[in-house]
Parts: C-alpha cells; sequence; structure tokens
C-alpha cells in the first residue's frame, strides 16, 4: 500500500485521513513530519518540546481535516503553520521566558541565524540560496528574526533599532520579493503536493 | 486601537509569520474572513516560509509510535457517507513510518469502553456527549472530504487536457448511465462519478480494475467509492490497466464481486 499512497497527492491523502484511514496519516507524516519537527526544533531548541509539537500538528490533521483546505495550499505549507505558530505560543508563554533568554544568547553566540541550513530541499537548496541572496539584507533579517526567532515585528523593531511599521513592511515586502525570486528561478511555490 | 484597510494589508505578511500580537491577530482574522484577497495573500506567504524551512532530517525515532497510539481509541469504523474512497492494495502493505494498529487492539479498546459505560451509571451522560462529539467530528470530516473533492476535480480536469493520459467511458448496459475515467502513464487514475444516480445509504459503488499481466489477466478492487462520489482517485501500480467495471455493492464493498457491471468501459 505504501507505494500507492506515495504516489497520491494531498488532496486525495486528506480525503483518506478525512475517512479514518491511519495509512494516509502515516504517509502525511513521513512526507513532512521532518520538517515539521526541524522547523519546530529550530525555534524551540528543545527535542522534546519539538516533538510535543509534532505530535499535536498530526493529532490536529488527524481529529480537524476540515481545517485543511486543499484548494488553498499544500499540506506542508498548512502543517508547518500550525506548527510554526503552536512553537511561538509556546516561546511566548509565561513559563519559558527565561528558556527563550537562554535560547537567544545561545543561538547568537553560536552562530546567529543561517537561513542556508534551512532550506527544505536538497535539490533546490542552491537556488533557494540564490533567492535568499537577493534580498536586501533589511528584509531578510526581519524575516529570519520573524519566523525563525520567533519575535512578533515590533520586538524584532526592538531589536533591530528600526521603526516598528518599517519592520512590518519589510517582511511584507521581502516574502512577496522572494515568492518572485523563488519563481523567477523556477520554482514552484505553492500548489498541490 | 482602530486599524484600517491598508494598515491591515501591511499586517499580512507579519501575521502569516505568526509575528503579530494578540490583538493584532485578531483584527487579521476579522479581516481575512471576508476578503479573499488577503487570505490568498496569507497563503502565499505561508507557502514561501514552507520553502525556508528544513527538512533534511527525520523525525526522531519512536514518535510515530506515540501518534499512532493516540489515535487508536478515536477512530470510529467508517459510516455509510465515510465509505473508503482510497485505493484498495493491489500488492502485500509495505512497511510506513509505523505499522497501522491491530484492527484486535482497536475492538479490546472499544470493548473495554463498553464495558466501563455500562457499569457506571452517569455513563449516559458521557455516551451522549461522545455521540454528540462523533456527530460534529463527522460533520467536519464531511467538509474536508467536499474540501478535498473540490481540489481532485481540479485534478481530473487537468488531466483531461493531457494526451498522454489514457481514458476510459464507462457506461452502463442500457446506455444511460456514464462515467469517465483518466489514468495517467505513471497508473495514477481519477473517475468522475458525478453523472452517476445516487445509490441508497445501504450500497455503495465498488470500482473494479481489470488488469493485465505476466500471468494474464486478472480483477483487483480499486476502490469502495460509497453511493455517491464526484471525482475518485486510484492507483494501478502492477501491470497494465485494460477496463474498469463499476459494480453496485452493500454498503462497505466486497472482496470479490457476484454482482453484474453497473458500468464497463475499455481504456483506450
Amino acid at each position: 500500500m505504501k507505494d500507492d499512497l506515495t504516489e497520491l497527492s494531498d488532496a486525495a491523502l486528506a480525503v483518506g485521513i478525512a475517512r479514518y484511514r491511519q495509512e494516509a496519516l502515516a504517509e502525511a507524516y513521513r512526507r513532512h513530519a521532518g520538517a515539521v519537527y526541524g522547523l519546530a526544533r529550530r525555534l524551540l531548541q528543545v527535542q522534546n518540546l519539538a516533538e510535543e509539537v509534532v505530535q499535536e500538528v498530526f493529532l490536529r490533521l488527524w481529529n480537524q481535516p476540515d481545517r485543511y483546505d486543499p484548494a488553498r495550499g499544500s499540506l506542508r505549507s498548512f502543517l508547518l503553520a500550525h506548527a510554526h505558530g503552536r512553537a511561538v505560543d509556546m516561546l511566548r508563554s509565561e513559563g519559558s521566558r527565561r528558556q527563550r533568554e537562554e535560547r537567544e544568547a545561545r543561538a547568537t553566540a553560536e552562530s546567529g541565524y543561517d537561513l542556508d541550513h534551512e532550506v527544505w530541499d536538497i535539490a533546490t537548496a542552491e537556488r533557494v540560496r540564490s533567492a535568499l541572496s537577493n534580498l536586501p539584507s533589511g528584509e531578510r533579517t526581519a524575516i529570519e528574526l520573524a519566523y525563525f526567532g520567533g519575535l512578533t515585528y515590533r520586538e524584532a523593531a526592538s531589536r533591530l533599532g528600526e521603526p516598528e511599521g518599517t519592520v512590518k513592511s519589510r517582511i511584507r515586502t521581502g516574502l512577496k520579493r522572494l515568492r518572485g525570486e523563488l519563481a523567477a528561478a523556477g520554482i514552484v511555490v505553492g500548489g498541490d503536493r | 486601537m482602530t486599524f484600517e484597510r491598508d494598515d491591515l494589508d501591511e499586517l499580512l505578511g507579519a501575521y502569516a509569520l505568526d509575528a503579530v500580537d494578540t490583538d493584532e491577530r485578531r483584527r487579521v482574522e476579522e479581516y481575512l474572513s471576508l476578503n479573499p484577497r488577503a487570505r490568498a495573500e496569507v497563503e502565499q506567504h505561508r507557502e514561501v516560509a514552507t520553502m525556508l524551512s528544513y527538512s533534511g532530517a527525520p523525525a526522531p525515532d519512536g514518535l510515530w509510535d506515540r501518534i499512532a497510539e493516540s489515535l487508536d481509541d478515536r477512530a470510529p469504523e467508517p459510516g455509510p457517507e465515510l465509505a473508503k474512497v482510497m485505493p484498495l492494495p493491489v500488492r502485500p502493505p509495505v512497511a510506513v513510518p509505523a505499522p497501522a494498529p491491530d484492527p484486535s487492539v482497536l475492538a479490546s479498546g472499544r470493548r473495554r469502553a463498553w464495558r466501563l459505560a455500562s457499569a457506571v451509571a452517569a455513563a449516559a451522560a458521557v455516551v451522549i456527549g461522545l455521540l454528540s462529539w462523533r456527530l460534529v467530528d463527522t460533520n467536519n470530516r464531511l467538509v474536508a472530504v467536499r474540501s478535498a473533492q473540490v481540489t481532485l476535480k481540479d485534478q481530473y480536469e487537468r488531466i483531461r487536457k493531457d494526451d498522454s493520459a489514457r481514458r476510459a467511458q464507462l457506461l452502463s448496459s442500457d446506455g444511460a448511465q456514464h462515467a469517465t475515467a483518466l489514468v495517467t502513464v505513471d497508473g495514477t487514475g481519477y473517475l468522475d462519478g458525478s453523472p452517476l444516480a445516487v445509490l441508497d445509504p445501504d450500497h455503495t459503488y465498488q470500482l473494479w480494475g481489470v488488469v493485465q499481466g505476466l500471468d494474464g489477466q486478472q480483477v483487483i478492487s480499486l476502490g469502495v467509492l460509497g453511493p455517491h462520489f464526484d471525482v475518485a482517485p486510484f492507483t494501478v501500480r502492477q501491470g497494465t490497466l485494460v477496463k474498469l467495471v463499476l459494480t453496485e455493492e452493500a454498503r462497505g464493498g466486497v472482496p470479490v464481486s457476484k454482482q453484474p457491471a453497473a458500468l464497463a468501459g475499455d481504456l483506450t
């Protein structure tokens, strides 16, 4: 059955999950759990918290498959958006404030944010890296702090010593520019599967 | 704080990256509920963010097992409107991240729950609550199925324009009913059942493929499709699919059909 499932689209998998086919969920896990875990681990820096996020993400897909609309984006994007939101919630909770401060200090001390190591597909790594390098540094930094640092745009602005409106605008403009760069590099963004 | 439309638009990138505060998130979500263009922009931003996310390493060992264990007591048997549409196995199952739980384990879990419900006086309320949850859950799942069907229809329409795809026009013996199937070169197929009559809830359409292999022809089940379906996906990975047959079976489907073909058509 695995060979059959590996060929199914996100939409077909969603049908299977909605119809209580555990093997469909297993296939979704096989495809995307690495990315979900990688993102959660990147944000939280703690393995057991990252695992907790992965569990929540896939259990929610199982229990609330209607939340995923294949017409609006890929399953990977949906799962990562949930994982990111959950990880950010954990980061921002009162109890994790101390951990967060330690994590930020550690991240800064170790290597800062290196998007070169966050590219999800080795085959497209070079082109994504190139697209990223073409972004103005202000936009790139704002996206890094928000997405991988888990900061609000206000916090990022404070960190950078820039006006809040500027950082907010840079995130949006940067994402749009990055989309254009990726499309120009022949990398399809979005779509089914 | 008041938000103008331009302010909300400017927040869409930060919102997509979860980089807004609680009040802003609420305002943006209200805005998104009314503005499809803004919703589409957020989805695009999230897709871009997806490209940046790392997936080179697998999730830790054992994590899938823990998730699968959590599913055990949640999955009821499919009801008539939730009949299987996924392809049945063409060959023996290959290991997935973790094997699906033994059905006997599921059965014992349900038996335990039933004994407990019988023994406790307050169980009636629990059961009612559970049934209510199930109804809501089932409705949500139906929404998900319908949503996915829209995309399956889109895929069907795309393949319809693909000259390399093979086609089968399934017809009933009297020619009154018809359905079209498309099969891509990799063996992925889609059957458009939207023109077909709706069966009663105790019956289901079941799709069969006649496959030419090295040892001759064999008939395999390609899916139990329910009393009505729009576009159903199926796959054939071994042999060459030469004919499709649709039968009407009792709810749940059968491993071997004794029914006459309701519709049939050769792949061309």
